[in-house]
């Protein structure tokens, strides 16, 4: 560097706590998002962009001085609208024929195991193909491990609409499925 | 149906304050039905996430070769390298001949009446056409402040950049290059 040249030093004290925050919602998010994603119909490099995509926008968002609560309801809110953004993939899932590999999985413990495992997932399946769409996405947010007042933000439902929506899911599945 | 029925799936999330919650529990142990429609309830939820997770387990990914991890990670070591092994950039001195030709610009558009030029200064193309300024790769260094250039917080602690800007010989900017 030339001896007139100014050295660019900066502090980034608010950079990096920011980063820090982002970094540990990326791990402890990341999964539990793609896993709705690809329950609602994305494919695993779809969802990947997606969780890409939102956790680019929750860095803009904590750097623009953003809220911090219900930070877990934000991303997932986020990646909820993008993911209805892709609705061909949003609606491949429920609308069109199961093709889920079930005899793919992992064996289980004994053969009769993995038989009546894979079972129950495919009769699972076809229950939750039989629920509307807010019921599917109310269940597949609670399995995700969200309260019902962070599903009803995702959604933009009241959150005692997601009581109602995810008692009433799980007993069409329970009635279906018999599990 | 029992008057409870409707409250077990929130108290079983635990959603109910707690108050209404104590009333639930204390119901359902008294009530068979109840705890035969919280086991049922149960099973179902354990059942859903174990199928998303069989779901995200089986989803395809995009198949890549099994070479393609190595390349794509050779390709970063060397990217890499090509970025701090680069020779640092040192101070480009302003030609000579650029120097003279500005001085002799500024005799040129001077009133000649009022200051001749000193033959010194003037600059003959047939007899020095080595020092053709015009020919000449002109370049400037300059050091532009970071904030001037990225937003606040964009750039990390330590890191400096060195602008070279390129100019043309009609004056107007040619290229800008920024180096680390």
């Amino acid at each position: 560097m030339s001896g007139d040249s100014l050295p660019l030093i900066l502090p980034l004290p608010r950079f990096v706590t920011e980063s820090c925050e982002a970094t540990t919602l990326y791990r402890e998010l990341r999964q539990p998002l793609l896993r709705y994603l690809i329950c609602l119909g994305l494919s695993a490099d779809e969802a990947q962009d997606v969780v890409q995509d939102a956790f680019l926008m929750l860095h803009k968002h904590l750097a623009a001085g953003g809220s911090q609560e219900n930070i877990r309801a934000w991303l997932f809110r986020v990646a909820h609208n993008r993911a209805r953004n892709r609705q061909q993939s949003y609606d491949r899932r429920f609308c069109a024929p199961l093709d889920s590999d079930f005899d793919s999985m992992a064996d289980e413990a004994t053969p009769e195991q993995a038989v009546l495992e894979k079972e129950k997932f495919r009769r699972l399946e076809e229950a939750i193909c039989l629920l509307d769409q807010p019921e599917r996405e109310c269940l597949l947010l609670r399995a995700g491990g969200l309260r019902y007042r962070e599903i009803g933000e995702v959604l933009g439902i009241p959150t005692s609409t997601v009581g109602d929506t995810v008692d009433r899911a799980i007993r069409k599945l329970v009635e279906k499925c018999h599990v | 149906m029992c008057d409870f029925s409707g409250k077990l799936i929130a108290w079983m999330d635990r959603e109910l304050a707690d108050d209404e919650a104590a009333a639930v529990e204390r119901h359902v142990q008294g009530c068979a039905e109840c705890r035969s429609q919280v086991d049922a309830f149960e099973d179902m939820s354990r059942a859903l996430v174990s199928y998303c997770d069989a779901v995200a387990e089986l989803t395809p990914r995009c198949s890549l070769p099994h070479w393609a991890p190595m390349i794509s990670g050779a390709a970063a070591v060397l990217a890499l390298l090509l970025v701090f092994l680069q020779p640092s950039v040192k101070p480009v001195p302003v030609p000579l001949q650029v120097v003279q030709a500005q001085q002799a610009i500024s005799l040129q558009t001077a009133p000649r009446a009022a200051r001749p030029a000193h033959p010194r200064h003037a600059i003959s193309r047939k007899q020095t056409p080595s020092t053709n300024w015009e020919l000449a790769e002109p370049a400037i260094q300059i050091a532009i402040p970071a904030e001037a250039i990225f937003p606040p917080g964009a750039v990390p602690e330590g890191v400096n950049f060195v602008a070279e800007l390129s100019i043309a010989a009609d004056g107007s900017a040619q290229g800008l290059r920024l180096q680390p």
